[in-house]
């Protein structure tokens, strides 16, 4: 038989690619124009920026901030088409949006080093005037201005709202349990004890089809351990996963399995919400997007308390992911996009909509009043203010490849505590397997 | 092939393959088949079912209760947000007029294919059958990066068309490879009748090929159709407007980042599934039957 | 091979086609034949076929390169290639293949592979068969049952997924049917354990598959020869021997599309597995194409990625070489 050598590939270059493109339009035109070019008729508008106001694409979801957004987009004074798209696809898709000749002109994102491996090839749009003078992002923290910066030192990015981590738990269900929270990591324990032998299932997680939740701790445990500065170089390489300082934190994580949903490893960090909605179970530790999970009427019932310290002497650090946007440097329109950027970081639009989203975010411009946001959510500022260090999460703070590590290993070691030794060396192997790239 | 008897057939005749008919009077049936049947009826319709009661739960009572609890709330809060946020109906109309499209292109162009290859002493034509197959054993993932280049650089990301083009090129291997092997069997007497009346290939095409493979061409469109418009990876691939979205990428807009409306999700899953559902249905009789009609002229 | 005729066999209706409506002497056993030409001087060949056929042939062939080839010829050389599709690429010859032997996850998800196209292969195929040879016959009930195993064929395999996950739920049906059946031992955590997980998953694609195979088979059967089987009958074959005798070999052209069908469809397996547990948990329900996916796009490896895109298309035309050739001898000797 001879079909298997067809498609062997020479060394065909991406050039080649673009420029044998339009031979094959031919017949691909006089095969498809018959019935596809009715189906075609949708398309003139274009993807990209091309004359007509701004594209702004973006990968927000979720019902409510989505609408929220776009509330936004509508009341802006100026053209802009919204394209809201999957996460997934948003991901696959983003280096070819970026490199498209007609890219979108402004893209949902978070800052970290995804954002500076783009800005090192030079496909993102410097926005550095916005943190100037009187520009949208010129009253943002320092924390803020270093994380949205490149390599070199331009501002490349926009961030326009963050959320916290906490162990977030029911006002109510800890009344009824006659529990409060605890203020030390004994306690923590002693807490999760008394819960247990209650018949509750003290931690809710939800480590299936979000195996990155199983991450949350990790970070946490590494924080309280070994301190913020420890945790970044870990995540940068600077440390094996294999050293005793990890080993440490891994044996902290073990002492918690007990206290674990046992039907984790099933949910998704969305599901895992339902026992507690139950009084089946009592603490969660997640993001404060975690209160969109629960039934209206418990919304108001959620508190949280940062998790506790284990040594003192450790500075203290909350993780704190920070959403924004970015633009692209073949944006047809410049002006019109930096007016868009400037326009979604001023305090206005981040007061309205975080107000309409209802998802517990942070606004990043000090200037916002957030003197009528929820109680929830003003505790969640004071506990960034009062905070030493901040960190993102584990993929923001390292690469989504490396999460995909840190998933493998840790749900492994979740499942099969007794494997440690093992999951830490596959771990640093698969490691420096991402970072030899 | 097995050796041809010369009797006439009667349709419906019992399949004696089937162990339990041996021998019977064709009425009565062994009661097993329905014994069997029944249970397994009903196993294979309660994941639909409990999608179904899903879609009519409020979202407070999935969230307070589960996924996987019985209703304890009844409500259209599911399928009215499907239709209203999620833009639902545009997106079945993306569907529909891609579906159409493709299937209409990708047969058509099949069908020229395989009546150059079945009825015409092409070199290589065993090789090349193959080729065309082969193209279609590829995983579509392997093919993103390159097709939403090539499309860019046509000019046509981002349109239906492009999302067309690519489903007709993909899939044109394997429909070829199957109205190639109905076309091989149709009977070489009235290809010579007609060429005796002097009929050349464009005739012979349009007045046997087509009439003839209508059957086997109905059954693949039937097929066709559930395969193209429950694509979802090339939708994503070519495509950036949510507006000109297909049903599939729309659902997968409303699963949400961080949290899901199970209700929403699970009554545009089921809406989505109407269409192929009625193209089922309504081919059926010609998917089952309809491939017999051919050899009777 | 020969210049002759084609062996990739007849097609679903395309067997019977000849020997329905009117009665044929048992004359060439093959499909059509086609005389001489096919043995004529290759010059002489080319003559025979109109420029219009030509243009029959070369306009779907140009789509499909146009589409398919070139892309795949673009990616196949991405696994020579060093690339995070950011920064530049660097050439690494085959160190990429290499690499994936010593990758333990490729080695699971090509083992998964395997057991994946076995087992979803051979039980939509055998459920398929069962199900269109107990549904053949006309009569009560019979349309029922068959639109409800064919329905789940109208939902996406992501869609699939999801209905699945739903089922699987600690506390959900599986589990409580299996519980109402007194059967607690058999209830788990259908996917999270990675002893079940996969076959979990297989058995909510093959739910899917098997309608759609039945509808094939049943498309195959109602073109067999029934008075075949009342010959043999007659003349004192059991149920059993006439099936495999005389009903299987009929088969053949509708196992050919089966056949495609099914690797095609295993080997592109994406959706479910991605719906369902994105490769989890850890890695073990991981597929050629789940890790593909994720490597490239996940962790931005598009070479390696590609690599493994490769593994993929040579194991699927290795499948499908395999049986073809098979085929091809069968019809030989017959």
């Amino acid at each position: 038989m001879t079909s298997t050598g067809t498609p062997r590939p020479g060394a065909t270059s991406r050039r080649s690619l673009l420029t044998g493109a339009g031979l094959g339009a031919a017949g691909l035109l006089t095969g498809c124009v018959s019935s596809g070019g009715s189906g075609g008729s949708g398309g003139s508008g274009g993807g990209g920026g091309g004359g007509g106001g701004v594209v702004f694409q973006n990968s927000i979801q979720d019902t409510a901030p989505k609408a929220a957004l776009e509330a936004l987009v509508d009341a802006y004074d100026g053209e802009v088409t919204m394209n809201s798209v999957a996460t997934e696809q948003f991901r696959a898709q983003l280096t070819n949006y970026l490199r498209s000749s007609n890219p979108p002109d402004v893209m949902s994102w978070y800052a970290g080093s995804v954002a500076r491996s783009y800005a090192s090839e030079g496909l993102l749009l410097d926005v550095s005037s916005l943190w100037e003078g009187d520009g949208a992002c010129a009253g943002f923290s320092e924390a803020l201005r270093s994380l949205s910066a490149a390599e070199d030192g331009t501002q490349i990015f926009v961030p326009t709202n963050y959320y916290w981590w906490s162990v977030f738990y029911k006002k109510s269900a800890f009344e009824k349990w006659g529990v409060t929270p605890p203020t030390t990591w004994d306690e923590f324990l002693a807490l999760c004890t008394n819960l247990s032998g209650q018949g509750v299932v003290p931690l809710a997680n939800g480590i299936g089809s979000t195996p990155w939740m199983a991450s949350g701790w990790f970070d946490y445990l590494d924080l309280r351990v070994n301190g913020a500065q420890y945790h970044r170089e870990l995540l940068a390489g600077e440390h094996s996963f294999t050293d005793p300082e990890v080993v440490e934190v891994m044996e902290q994580y073990e002492r918690l399995i007990p206290f674990f949903d046992p039907d984790m490893a099933s949910y998704s960090n969305q599901e895992a919400t339902v026992p507690m909605a139950q009084d089946r179970s009592a603490m969660y530790l997640i993001g404060a997007f975690v209160t969109q999970y629960f039934p209206e009427d418990q919304r108001e019932d959620l508190d949280f308390f940062s998790v506790p310290v284990m040594d003192p002497s450790i500075p203290t650090a909350e993780e704190a992911p920070t959403d924004g946007y970015f633009a692209a440097a073949g944006t047809d329109d410049p002006d019109a996009t930096l007016a868009f950027l400037s326009y979604l970081a001023s305090p206005e639009q981040q007061q309205l909509f975080i107000e309409q989203s209802g998802s517990s975010n942070l606004p990043t411009s000090p200037d916002v009043d957030t003197s009528s946001f929820s109680p929830l959510v003003q505790k969640g500022v004071e506990l960034l203010n009062s905070t030493q260090e901040i960190t993102q999460f584990f993929n923001r703070d390292s690469s989504d490849a490396l999460q995909a590590t840190a998933d493998t290993a840790l749900t492994r070691f979740l499942a099969d505590p007794g494997s440690r030794d093992a999951v830490l060396q596959e771990w640093q192997a698969a490691a420096e397997g991402v970072r030899g790239q | 092939m097995t050796t041809v008897p010369a009797t006439t057939p009667t349709p419906g005749t019992s399949l004696a393959g089937a162990p339990p008919a041996v021998r019977r009077p064709r009425r009565a049936r062994s009661p097993w088949l329905h014994v069997v049947m029944v249970p397994l009826t009903l196993l294979w319709l309660s994941p639909i079912v409990f999608v179904a009661l899903i879609a009519v739960r409020s979202f407070d009572d999935i969230a307070s209760r589960g996924l996987a609890a019985l209703p304890a709330s009844f409500t259209w809060e599911g399928l009215s947000t499907a239709f209203t946020g999620g833009s639902l109906l545009r997106a079945l109309g993306n569907s529909v007029v891609v579906t159409a499209c493709t299937v209409l292109a990708s047969l058509l162009l099949s069908s020229w294919a395989a009546y150059a290859l079945s009825r015409f002493a092409i070199p290589g034509r065993k090789s090349l059958l193959l080729v065309m197959l082969a193209g279609n054993l590829l995983p579509p993932q392997v093919l993103l990066v390159p097709v939403a280049r090539i499309s860019e650089s046509l000019g046509i990301a981002d349109t239906l068309f492009a999302l067309v083009a690519v489903q007709v090129g993909f899939g044109i291997g394997f429909y070829t490879f199957v109205l190639h092997g109905f076309m091989r069997s149709l009977p070489e007497e009235l290809f010579e009748a007609a060429r005796l009346d002097g009929a050349g290939a464009g005739r012979i095409y349009l007045r046997i090929v087509v009439p003839l493979s209508r059957p086997a061409t109905a059954a693949l469109a039937a097929l066709a159709t559930t395969w193209i418009f429950n694509d979802l990876i090339w939708a994503l691939t070519v495509l950036r407007s949510e507006s000109k979205f297909p049903v599939t990428a729309a659902l997968l807009n409303l699963m949400g980042g961080y949290s899901s409306s199970w209700n929403v999700i699970a009554a545009a899953s089921l809406v989505a599934a109407v269409p192929t559902a009625l193209v089922f249905f309504l081919f059926q009789k010609q998917f089952v039957s309809g491939l017999l009609v051919g050899s009777n002229k | 091979m020969t210049t002759g005729d084609l062996t990739t066999g007849d097609l679903t209706a395309g067997a019977p086609a000849g020997r329905r409506g009117r009665p044929r002497s048992p004359g060439p056993p093959r499909g059509p034949a086609r005389p001489a030409p096919a043995r004529a001087p290759l010059g002489a060949r080319l003559r025979r076929v109109p420029l219009l056929v030509w243009v029959f042939l070369l306009v779907p062939l140009a789509v499909e390169l146009f589409w398919v080839f070139w892309p795949a010829a673009n990616s196949f050389s991405l696994s020579l290639l060093r690339w995070d599709g950011i920064t530049p690429a660097e050439p690494v010859g085959l160190q990429n293949f290499a690499d994936l032997w010593s990758d333990p996850i490729f080695r699971t998800a090509l083992r998964n592979n395997v057991a994946w196209v076995v087992g979803f292969g051979g039980l939509s195929v055998l459920g398929g068969l069962a199900l269109a040879v107990a549904l053949n016959k006309p009569g009560r009930g019979v349309g029922l049952y068959r639109s409800a195993i064919y329905l789940p064929m109208v939902v996406s395999m992501a869609v699939t997924g999801l209905f699945w996950r739903v089922m699987y739920q600690p506390a959900g049906p599986v589990n409580a049917a299996l519980g109402g059946l007194g059967l607690e031992e058999l209830q788990r955590q259908w996917l999270a354990d990675p002893d079940v997980a996969l076959a979990a998953i297989l058995v909510a694609a093959v739910w899917r598959q098997v309608g759609y195979i039945m509808v094939l088979y049943l498309a195959g059967l109602k073109g067999c020869d029934a008075t075949l089987e009342e010959a043999a009958a007659v003349d004192g074959a059991n149920a059993w021997q006439r099936f495999w005798r005389i009903v299987v070999p009929q088969l053949r052209g509708v196992n050919t599309v089966v056949f495609a069908v099914t690797v095609i469809d295993s080997l592109r397996t994406f959706d479910i597995v991605w719906a369902m547990t994105r490769g989890g948990p850890y890695n073990t329900t991981q597929l050629l194409s789940t890790y593909m996916f994720q490597q490239a796009f996940t962790a931005g490896n598009l070479g390696y990625a590609s690599a493994i895109a490769v593994v993929i298309f040579v194991l699927a035309v290795g499948f499908i070489i395999t049986y073809l050739a098979r085929q091809a001898r069968a019809e030989e000797e017959s």
